[in-house]
């Protein structure tokens, strides 16, 4: 095979992994939306779009809207309160500056509402802003004494100096800031492979859990796997709220319409490393690691052995001279294939049967299925090599029942419960656990593309026409 | 093994396999509460059946024509939906179709799409290798190139379509069960073998009853779809 043959082979595989996962995405958002509710409240990116958004949000926009609410007054003033507290000193750069622009009974309730910053910020007491036009003054002239304070490179700044060394006062500057540091304190955790990365986290992540009132604390002599979860953590919080911190302009704003989406966030998991994780805070790479080889061997045995299986029983079905046997194998044939694997499966399933019995199984049912179809159709066994053509895409079987053995596999794994990819999508799938579907099934997806690939280069051709079967 | 059989004798055994399922469904049907989801299964059985077959053939035999005879691009298009399709495995694509449709009929369609697109490129394979072959280049004489198409070559192309729609309904209940077991269905509203098969605590007469059935309506469209030769 020629260099260009091969990267034209590779981007194909690349191409509908790409596909695949887009698919998988959609069949996940899909399936969590009509089936059930309860998967729908445990996905913690349930309100974004699932592949494009045509609005992305970023603090400038939060902010706004939020202000405007309080300023209006209201029951919907509550909860647009406790937003720009949750916003916090992110906020503070867009809210400030328009504080003159409103009226000043709206001034006032906005200056209030943002009591509970200056509190964490550290900046005021309650009584210093316990009334309304005291408030709109201090809010006055805390921007005009620090809004140098609020620019990215300073705090950037300040965030390395807590980093490289623990000192109150330089605490005290982040503090000031409060979530307007959030990018750079994020930043700032890095990786975490020795006991200077662990302080270094154990400093920020006091910062951090001030700033965002969650309740994520170090313990006092924290081990590298508990400061490398700390750090997790922090990065899951930011994949999901990041964008409600940070402003959205832009070329950001432009990437902000695929990025801020259930997709994008997904994706943006699987380049931190280790395909996201699982709902039990699993590695959904390991979970491949656990799954595969199980898989793997239901794969070559299910589908080599099975499809060989097919073609010797055409071949003697063929080739007997005995009409007896020949419809009693057709007969047997027909009901094997037609009688559902689930069918077996439950028979077998309450016994001790394991591996083995899934083994013969999907054997069986690759057979079956193939024979029937070798046996009656105008394909000829002649032209089909048995190991080879099982995967072959290019194979006119190729298409037909590879999905119908992945699904046997998948049964047999549940059934038997067999800690294969099958097993572990379906499960995932019917929880709504995002990153370990995702995984497994792109895994499940790639093993077979890359099989029957492989099979595709080894499988024989006939002379005659076979650049016409191979598009 | 139904190459002796007249094609009117095939046609009488699937339609006597029908009929006698339909009767003893209806005579077993007032028994009991099991039986009559049974009798149900069979009434979807056979509807869904059908129709998953009417679509797959709507939808296989034009694409499968195009991509075999039709522009290349086209043709690795058909491939690339395909490879897309067969590296999952259909249970889980079945199983977003089961939470995607509002109504069972959209369901149905959307299964007799899916095996649609298996089927178009079986066709399309055997279309390219008779034409490889040029198989019935001596009976296309006197004819235009559509209508040798038409009359001889893609006939003798429906085989292993035939083949693959005489499986429908097996496909059916196997998807159908699978997502039972599987705990993918989302809801049970529609009584179906599958359901009968798969349910731990079902009636076991029934499941018998319903893989019998599946086995013998498989069979009689295995016989009735015999595949068309040239002449």
């Amino acid at each position: 095979m020629s260099v260009r043959a091969a990267i034209r082979r590779f981007l194909g595989v690349a191409l509908t992994l790409i596909a695949v996962s887009v698919g998988v995405f959609w069949a996940s958002a899909s399936y969590s939306r009509r089936a059930r509710a309860e998967p729908l409240e445990q996905n913690p990116f349930r309100y974004l779009p699932v592949f494009f958004n045509a609005h992305p949000s970023g603090v400038r926009e939060l902010a706004a809207i939020a202000m405007q609410r309080v300023a209006r007054g209201g029951t919907v003033a509550v909860a647009a309160q406790l937003e720009l507290a949750r916003l916090g000193g992110a906020a503070l750069p867009y809210v400030l500056p328009a504080l003159d622009s409103l009226e000043p009974n709206s001034r006032e309730r906005v200056a209030l509402a943002l009591t509970p910053i200056a509190l964490r910020m550290e900046v005021a007491s309650r009584e210093e802003l316990s009334d309304g036009a005291q408030a709109v003054l201090f809010w006055t002239r805390f921007w005009q004494d620090r809004a140098i304070d609020f620019r990215a490179a300073s705090v950037r700044h300040l965030t390395l100096r807590l980093a490289e060394r623990a000192i109150a006062l330089r605490r005290e500057d982040l503090v000031h800031v409060d979530t307007f540091a959030l990018p750079a304190l994020i930043e700032g955790l890095g990786e975490v492979r020795d006991a200077n990365d662990v302080a270094r986290v154990q400093r920020l992540t006091s910062v951090l859990s001030h700033v965002t009132d969650l309740p994520v604390r170090s313990t006092e002599n924290p081990s590298l796997s508990e400061a490398r979860r700390t750090v997790d953590t922090w990065q899951d919080f930011w994949a999901l709220h990041g964008s409600e911190y940070t402003e959205l302009d832009g070329p950001r704003r432009l990437a902000a319409t695929f990025v801020e989406t259930q997709y994008g966030k997904w994706l943006a998991a699987v380049l931190r490393g280790g395909l996201g994780r699982t709902r039990t805070g699993e590695s959904a790479l390991s979970v491949i690691e656990r799954c595969f080889a199980t898989t793997a061997l239901l794969l070559l045995v299910g589908l080599g052995g099975g499809f060989s299986l097919g073609v010797l029983w055409t071949r003697f079905e063929r080739r007997t001279s005995r009409i007896a046997l020949r419809y009693a194998s057709a007969v047997l044939g027909t009901a094997l294939a037609a009688i559902p694997c689930a069918s077996f499966v439950s028979l077998f399933a309450g016994r001790s049967a394991g591996l083995g019995s899934a083994l013969c199984l999907v054997t069986v049912a690759t057979a079956a299925w193939v024979s029937r179809h070798l046996a009656r159709s105008t394909i000829s066994e002649g032209r089909v090599s048995p190991l080879a053509a099982a995967f072959s895409v290019s194979a006119p079987l190729g298409a037909t029942y590879p999905p119908l053995v992945l699904s046997a596999i998948v049964l047999v794994e549940l059934a038997f419960e067999l800690p294969g990819l099958g097993r572990a999508a379906a499960l995932s799938l019917a929880s709504g656990d995002v990153n370990a579907w995702m995984a497994t099934s792109l895994a499940l997806a790639l093993t077979t593309l890359l099989l029957r690939q492989a099979a595709d280069l080894l499988r024989p051709r006939p002379t005659l026409g076979s650049a016409l079967v191979e598009p | 093994m139904t190459e002796a059989l007249s094609p009117r004798r095939r046609l009488a055994l699937a339609v006597s396999a029908v009929v006698l399922l339909i009767l003893l469904a209806a005579l077993l049907a007032p028994l009991s509460p099991q039986l009559l989801g049974y009798a149900r299964g069979l009434q979807f059985a056979v509807v869904a059946g059908a129709l998953i077959m009417a679509v797959a053939f709507l939808v296989a035999i034009p694409l499968g024509t195009l991509a075999a005879s039709g522009p290349r691009a086209f043709d690795a298009a058909l491939r690339f939906v395909c490879d897309l399709f067969s590296s999952l495995p259909t249970l889980f694509v079945a199983a977003v179709f089961w939470a995607w449709a509002d109504r069972s009929l959209s369901y149905v369609c959307a299964l007799g799409a899916l095996r649609g697109l298996e089927q178009a490129w079986l066709l399309r394979c055997e279309i390219v290798r008779l034409e490889a072959e040029d198989a019935a280049a001596p009976h296309s004489l006197g004819r235009t190139p559509l209508l040798a198409f038409l009359k001889l070559r893609l006939p003798a192309a429906l085989g292993p379509l035939f083949v693959s729609a005489s499986f429908s309904v097996a496909w059916l209940t196997a998807l159908d069960a699978a997502l039972t077991q599987a705990g993918l269905r989302p809801h049970a509203a529609l009584p179906t073998w599958g359901l009968e098969l798969a349910e731990p605590h079902g009636s076991p007469l029934g499941a018998t009853l319903a893989a019998g059935s599946v086995a013998l309506l498989t069979v009689s469209l295995h016989a009735l779809f015999r595949p068309p030769r040239v002449t």
